[in-house]
């Protein structure tokens, strides 16, 4: 194991070198091929342990009086690296396609420096197992990302929405150099140590260690209040790493939510997670809102991907509460959908923006208003856009259906709990949780559709040219990963087991969502007769011949004393979708169109002489209605009218423009900002330049330092 | 002619000392004419309209040996005033008026696609009554040299023509409706400019029906020219045909007997009752209040049926001809009518009950779709439309004919301008109508029905009637024979469709709809 | 709201019989001219009096147009031997043209019509919109309106087809899919009616449109229309729309 390791390493440094050697021509097929074989690799080490079960630990060196730097990879590391090996190889792939445009105005070299450092951090970060590796390489990571997201830096927007990440990236770290500290406690900074020092922690302590650290990873995880800094620093990204961005960097600030939760403080009361499921679900519900309503598509990914963060810490939240209230099946439900989430985020959030990126390579442009009629010159994309924004949308058999129909369901356990007002705020985070699914439907419907179908609003989407290859794979791969996650759960969830056992402290967590219906499968034996024989009726036992598992039924069964079935299987729907599909295409090629054909006509458009695209909707049209509902939580803050009149009647122009700003911005940081600014002004008031005051500042200190010393 | 108006005719002598030649209309109508050279002509206008409370009413062109304009304004509250300009006939340029009075603006863009005169300050003329998408610029079809009983060979329209954006607003776009759209309803096109929610402009494009009427009617004989005016609009048509009619007998000063002129009272206010309830129906259907509209729809039918039954046409065809009525109507009959109006009278106070007290309809109604006061000033606004807006004039009231100074009614008026003051007015003008039909079923003197051959004399003149959607005017000359040389045909739904746009705009697009519904405006008549 | 339930109930049945019995209501039809017996002098006397040639003479007496007439009633008023004139009972009066065809066995009990106005006088458009009165409601026989031409069977036409309607009139024809056929409803459409062919209008859709059924009358009355409707459903037997004074005599 550690062989893979430190091959994955390796690669990441022959990167850094090549890219320093080479001519920048050249870099980007080596960063293409570098990161797709250490992509490999890093899918094969954390494959290794996620479903083998290997084992690695390694100690660095130790630093003394501080801490001895620590590599130890287990179950629920090996999750988040292999996802960043699925979300990586296609990326890498991406990014060598899409870096030669910049040759000539940015330096390419840097780029791919950066890229492989971000890629070596990437791969230590989950396995950092003492707080100093995790701080610094957290640290080192954030650097790099700002390095790269301000690649173009010579539009002053981007530098400062890179500054705007950094500068709140550092207080996240701050945030969590606090919380780790804090549970050290006395002892040492190891992760081994901290877990066993975290049983003598008091409650006021706990609850400390909970919030600095779930706002400290909040930050990189993208939770409201501290994830202002997401969407322009997606949009400012460059091409080549959004992907990356999105899909990896993301989950990071969760998997130090989990760690630090989950494994090294375990949450012994239900507060901590009730925050939790709160600020996701609004996280969520903020995100999609402003993803419905935005026109360019990148910064309506980036908002989409703080709404998906939302929704995995929603589910991590309801778990928390369940293992507070001892009930750790169910929170292995909730941890599974967490995780689930979390894995298909990364993979239609990559795949998405791939597609964005070609779109706006060869488009010119990704204002959705300036788009149309794009499945017509650039189909490929188009189609694969389109599994993406199923998926995203939640929509079976997709893979989004499964993780959020798994994440509503642990949400509606809390039936189970005892307490009325945690069932209270359960329902309450629940109904939001809808609000957001229906809500990603209306946004991702806009995307798709007012991008890709209608009629092209200028010429520059009339005349885009078709993705390359360097694009079209990565979104190919990553499509098939999308329908195998959603037609195969049954398989998935399995191999999540090992991820949210520990954290669930319920082992086989799996065994209560996939029952093993196949009368193959090992513990077939186990199931109660009476239940086997209903499901069987059901058609729950269909396909045990040609299928290996357990069975193609998610399926979990109440305790006793609430026994209450929720079942779904995407398998079977996506089986008889096809067959409804290719059968009503039989039907119609075969019986209704033998002696008809098929004619093509122009659009019904009411009989004027032609349709202009400035006559169909607009992506701003088709929102508008979640603007206005919203209107308590968008408020506009300037709309300008200005009408222009020859005479009094005869009308020129009619000029509107809207000034909107965040509602985080109005309820969070302008307050902040103006705080601060009044204690600046304040202490501005006391720099007058009088030598005499500033003498008698000196002997109030001094005073005020005599009184504290006399009195402690 | 009543002191107000000799007044503002001393006034105006006085003004433009020489430059402005007064006169006054013989036959005792009520009118005095300015003539003018064509530079005094907005000052004359705006002065009349800014300062002397003069309204626009309509502009008549006449192209005989040089080109005649007539501007027609009514007075204050009665009386007209035409300011007349004459231009040579190889110079077809005059100043706009329509900076200074909004109103005239379509009756200027009308002149210059159909006349190819030049309205100098316009800043819209273009595309109006001949679509350049069809036709190309230059085609003028109602100069005399053109010849209109046959389709044009060879054109050359602009393909690309597109209608004119005036919204700019990120993501904005114009949301073409018809001229084909919706069930069972007639051409008309609308640009409805919005970024999503609002309709910010509204901009209708009309014309789908033009047929050419004025032009056809030249050169045919005024009998036959009768039945086109029935035919301006098929719902108005005993209006019409009864204006036109009206000309032609002050022209030839045919005298209309007294049996006749009660008559044609009672079947125009029983057209007015019938439009009126037709206007009910479709605001109720427009708001889906299904059995309101069934409700209104049954008395529509019944009204058509009494109508039908009386005259043998539903839509009263056939019954107006030049010195009184073309067949004579039984007491009984009139009165068995009158009978059945007073019962479908007490049925529609009934749905007006039951209608003011649905709070939901109410609610799609109040405050929607608003034109101001002032605005239904500027843009010339007539009929009940007008009335709801605080616009109260009533030619019945200020111009009588026919006989309506012998009858008591009442002229409604409201303020709000909203939908719901004008289904009031349509409501309370339904009840006025019906009133008028019970009471003049009981006075018709016995006597003949039509004076014996008129004989028609050249000549023009000018005939007005308040048809259901506010006032019309026809003008008229004949040439011997009896032959029609010029007609001009001024419809109420002209103005109106201009104004529309100052109702629907800055509302929802689910309101639209119910505007449209709550204005019943005609597109056949205006279209002509 | 249950005021207007209740006010609905209390209305009771309006609908008409039609088609299973006649209709005699009076005021539902202004009727057409009958082919009538006369001398031959005075059919030249009442042909001219006809502004649209609608009364042609024959040799026994006069035959009828219905594709022209105007509804002016000049011949069926005046002193001297006035032209006979069904009233209320006539309204069974639309026909097939030679070329055109009823739907057969494919759509009988439920046809969706598109309804297109070329330029009418808006008399043919209220008769058309009457239809779907209680009076008449045309959906208990299976007829629909739909606003757009993807969802119809049937193109209604009324108006004698300005210039400006040639376009979006063959637009709607060729949106709407097969089988589909065509109802002309009123003298305009059919004929041009008192406006003729001029330099805007065509004189009717004839020539533009395959028709299929053509209803006559200046405006047809509901049931008229109706009727036309009902003979393209192929529901009742078409009449001739050219009545000749031979057939009504019986002389060959």
């Amino acid at each position: 194991m550690s062989l893979l390791l430190v091959i994955i390493l390796g690669l990441c440094a022959t990167g850094i070198v090549l890219a320093i050697v080479l001519e920048q021509e050249r870099i980007p097929a080596a960063l293409g091929w570098l990161g797709a074989i250490a992509s490999i690799v890093l899918l094969w080490f954390s494959g290794a342990s996620l479903f083998g079960g290997a084992v690695f630990r390694a100690t660095l060196w130790t630093i003394p009086s501080l801490a001895t730097l620590t590599l130890s990879l287990d179950r629920l590391s090996a999750l988040f690296l292999f996802v960043t090996g699925l979300v990586l190889l296609p990326g890498s792939i991406f990014a060598s396609g899409n870096l030669s445009q910049y040759l000539g105005k940015y330096s390419l070299r840097s780029f791919s420096v950066w890229y492989f450092a971000l890629f070596a951090t990437l791969v230590l970060i989950p396995l950092s197992a003492d707080a100093v590796s995790l701080l610094m390489l957290w640290e080192l990571m954030s650097i790099l990302i700002y390095l790269l997201v301000n690649f173009e830096h010579e539009d002053r927007e981007h530098t400062r929405s890179g500054y705007l990440m950094l500068a709140i990236g550092e207080a996240g770290t701050l945030l969590i150099a606090l919380a780790l500290i804090i549970l050290a406690g006395n002892g040492s900074l190891e992760f081994a140590s901290m877990k066993a020092a975290g049983d003598a922690l008091g409650e006021q302590a706990r609850w400390a260690v909970f919030l600095l650290a779930f706002f400290g990873f909040g930050v990189k995880a993208g939770l409201i209040p501290v994830n202002f800094w997401l969407p322009q620093a997606y949009t400012s990204a460059p091409w080549p790493f959004v992907p990356v961005l999105a899909g990896a960097t993301l989950n990071l600030g969760l998997y130090g939510i989990v760690r630090v939760n989950g494994d090294l403080l375990p949450v012994a009361i239900a507060g901590p997670g009730l925050v939790a499921l709160t600020i996701g679900s609004v996280t969520a519900l903020l995100g999609i809102l402003y993803a419905t309503t935005q026109s360019d598509l990148k910064t309506l990914l980036a908002h989409s991907s703080i709404e998906n963060a939302g929704i995995i810490t929603a589910a991590l939240g309801a778990g928390f509460i369940f293992i507070a209230s001892n009930h750790p099946a169910i929170a292995a439900i909730a941890f599974a959908a967490a995780f689930y989430h979390m894995l298909n985020h990364s993979i239609y959030k990559a795949l998405l923006f791939v597609a964005t990126g070609a779109v706006d390579s060869n488009a010119g442009t990704r204002n959705i208003d300036r788009l149309g009629g794009l499945i017509k010159v650039m189909p490929v994309t188009g189609a694969f856009f389109l599994v993406g924004a199923l998926s995203i949308a939640a929509l079976p058999p997709f893979n989004g259906f499964v993780s959020e129909w798994l994440t509503l369901q642990a949400m509606l356990q809390s039936a189970e709990l005892a307490s009325t007002g945690i069932k209270i705020v359960f329902a309450i985070c629940g109904a939001i949780l809808a609000l957001t699914a229906g809500l990603a439907v209306t946004c991702f419907v806009k995307a798709f559709a007012m991008s890709f179908l209608g009629m092209a609003r200028y010429e520059s989407a009339a005349k885009a040219s078709r993705a390359r290859a360097s694009s079209t794979a990565p979104m190919g791969f990553l499509a098939v990963l999308c329908v195998f996650l959603g037609v195969a759960p049954t398989y998935v969830i399995p191999l999540l087991d090992g991820a949210v056992a520990p954290i669930a402290h319920q082992a086989r967590a799996a065994d209560a969502l996939v029952p093993p219906f196949f009368s193959g499968s090992i513990h077939h034996g186990e199931l109660p007769s009476a239940f086997v024989a209903d499901f069987h009726k059901l058609g729950a036992q269909v396909g045990q011949s040609v299928m290996p598992g357990r069975g193609l039924v998610v399926l979990h069964r109440g305790a006793a004393a609430n026994p209450v079935v929720f079942a779904m299987s995407t398998s079977y729907m996506a089986v008889v979708l096809l067959l409804m599909l290719l059968g009503a295409y039989v039907v119609f090629r075969l019986i209704v169109a033998r002696d008809r054909g098929v004619e093509r006509r122009t659009v019904w458009d009411g009989g004027i002489r032609r349709l202009l695209p400035e006559m169909t909707y607009t992506g701003t049209g088709f929102s508008n209605p979640v603007r206005v509902i919203f209107e308590a939580i968008f408020q506009p803050t300037t709309v300008e009218d200005t009408r222009e009149t020859v005479g009094k009647h005869f009308r020129a122009a009619i000029r509107r423009t809207r000034g909107e700003n965040h509602v985080l911005d109005r309820l969070v940081l302008d307050p902040i900002s103006d705080a601060a600014l009044w204690m600046a002004n304040g202490f501005a008031r006391m720099h007058h330049g009088f030598l005499n005051a500033y003498v008698f500042y000196g002997l109030g200190a001094l005073l005020a330092a005599l009184l504290v010393a006399r009195f402690t | 002619m009543a002191p107000e108006l000799l007044q503002v005719l001393e006034d105006a002598k006085t003004r433009w000392t020489g430059k402005v030649k007064p006169g006054v209309d013989g036959g005792g109508a009520a009118a005095f004419h300015l003539e003018c050279e064509a530079p005094e002509l907005p000052d004359v206008c705006n002065w009349l309209f800014a300062e002397r409370g003069f309204s626009f009413g309509g502009l008549i062109i006449e192209q005989r040996t040089r080109w005649e304009l007539r501007y027609v304004f009514y007075g204050p509250d009665s009386g007209w005033a035409h300011v007349v300009t004459f231009l040579p006939a190889t110079e077809g340029r005059v100043p706009s008026v329509s900076r200074l009075i909004h109103a005239a603006d379509w009756h200027e863009r009308e002149a210059e696609d159909l006349f190819g005169l030049v309205f100098e300050g316009h800043p819209r003329l273009g595309d109006f009554v001949l679509h350049n998408d069809v036709w190309q610029e230059g085609i003028e079809p109602m100069r005399k040299s053109f010849d209109g009983s046959r389709a044009v060979a060879s054109r050359e329209p602009d393909l690309t023509w597109k209608p004119r954006r005036i919204v700019e607003e990120a993501g904005a776009f114009a949301m073409p409706v018809g001229p084909v759209y919706s069930a069972a309803t007639a051409p008309v096109h609308f640009q409805l400019e919005t970024v999503g929610e609002d309709v910010i402009r509204a901009q209708p494009r009309l014309f789908w029906a033009y047929r050419g009427l004025e032009k056809i009617a030249e050169g045919r004989k005024a009998d036959d020219v009768l039945l086109i005016a029935e035919r301006i609009s098929g719902t108005s048509a005993f209006a019409h045909s009864l204006a036109l009619c009206q000309a032609v007998e002050s022209l030839c000063q045919i005298e209309v007997p007294r049996r006749a002129s009660w008559l044609r009272m009672f079947l125009a206010e029983l057209e007015r009752l019938r439009h009126h309830v037709a206007a009910i129906a479709g605001i109720c259907e427009s708001t889906a209040l299904s059995v309101a509209a069934a409700q209104a729809a049954i008395l529509e039918e019944e009204l058509l049926r009494i109508s039908g039954a009386l005259t043998g046409h539903r839509y009263l065809f056939g019954m107006n001809v030049f010195g009184g009525l073309a067949a004579d109507l039984e007491d009984n009959a009139c009165r068995h009518a009158a009978a059945q109006v007073a019962q479908v009278s007490g049925r529609l106070a009934t749905l007006q009950a039951m209608l003011s007290t649905s709070s939901s309809f109410l609610d799609r109604l109040e405050n929607v779709g608003n034109v101001s006061a002032s605005n239904a000033r500027d843009f010339g606004l007539v009929g009940p439309i007008a009335r709801a807006s605080g616009v109260s004039r009533d030619l019945r009231r200020a111009q009588p004919y026919c006989g309506y100074e012998r009858v008591e009614f009442q002229v409604p008026s409201e303020s709000e301008g909203d939908g719901y003051a004008r289904l009031r007015v349509f409501f309370q003008e339904a009840a006025q109508s019906a009133r008028i039909i019970v009471e003049a079923a009981e006075r018709i003197p016995a006597g003949r029905v039509r004076t014996p051959e008129a004989v028609l004399r050249p000549g023009a003149a000018l005939g007005w009637v308040e048809a259901p959607g506010g006032a019309a005017l026809h003008w008229i000359r004949l040439g011997d024979g009896g032959v029609v040389e010029r007609y001009r045909i001024v419809t109420p739904s002209f103005a109106n469709w201009h104004g529309f746009r100052l109702a629907a705009e800055d509302f929802a697009f689910q309101d639209f709809p119910i505007i449209l519904a709550t204005f019943a405006l005609s597109v056949h008549e205006n279209d002509r | 709201m249950s005021q207007w339930v209740i006010k609905g109930l209390r209305s009771g049945i309006k609908s008409t019989r039609y088609p299973r019995t006649s209709e005699t209501a009076p005021g539902i039809s202004p009727g057409l001219p009958v082919a009538t017996p006369m001398s031959a002098e005075l059919a030249q006397a009442m042909a001219a009096r006809c502004p649209t040639a609608a009364l042609e003479p024959a040799r026994t007496g006069i035959d009828v147009n219905l594709r022209r007439c105007v509804h002016c009633f000049r011949c069926a008023r005046g002193g001297d031997g006035a032209i006979g004139w069904e009233r209320e009972r006539d309204f069974e009066c639309a026909g097939v043209t030679s070329h055109g065809d009823n739907f057969g066995r494919v759509f009988t009990r439920s046809i969706h019509i598109l309804v297109v106005d070329t330029g009418d006088c808006g008399a043919c458009l209220n008769e058309v919109k009457q239809l779907n009165n209680p009076y008449y409601n045309m959906h208990r026989l299976g007829f629909f309106f739909t606003p757009t031409p993807r969802h119809a069977d049937v193109l209604l036409v009324v108006g004698a087809l300005t210039e400006h309607m040639r376009l979006p009139l063959r637009k709607a024809y060729d949106a709407m899919p097969t089988p589909k056929r065509v109802v002309a409803v009123g003298a305009c459409a059919l004929s041009g009616g008192i406006f003729g062919p001029s330099f805007m209008c065509a004189g009717g859709v004839g020539d533009f449109l395959a028709v299929d059924v053509e209803v006559p009358g200046n405006p047809p009355a509901p049931l008229a229309i109706l009727h036309g409707l009902l003979v393209v459903a192929g529901r009742k037997p078409p009449a001739p729309l050219y009545r000749r004074i031979e057939e009504v005599d019986g002389q060959g």
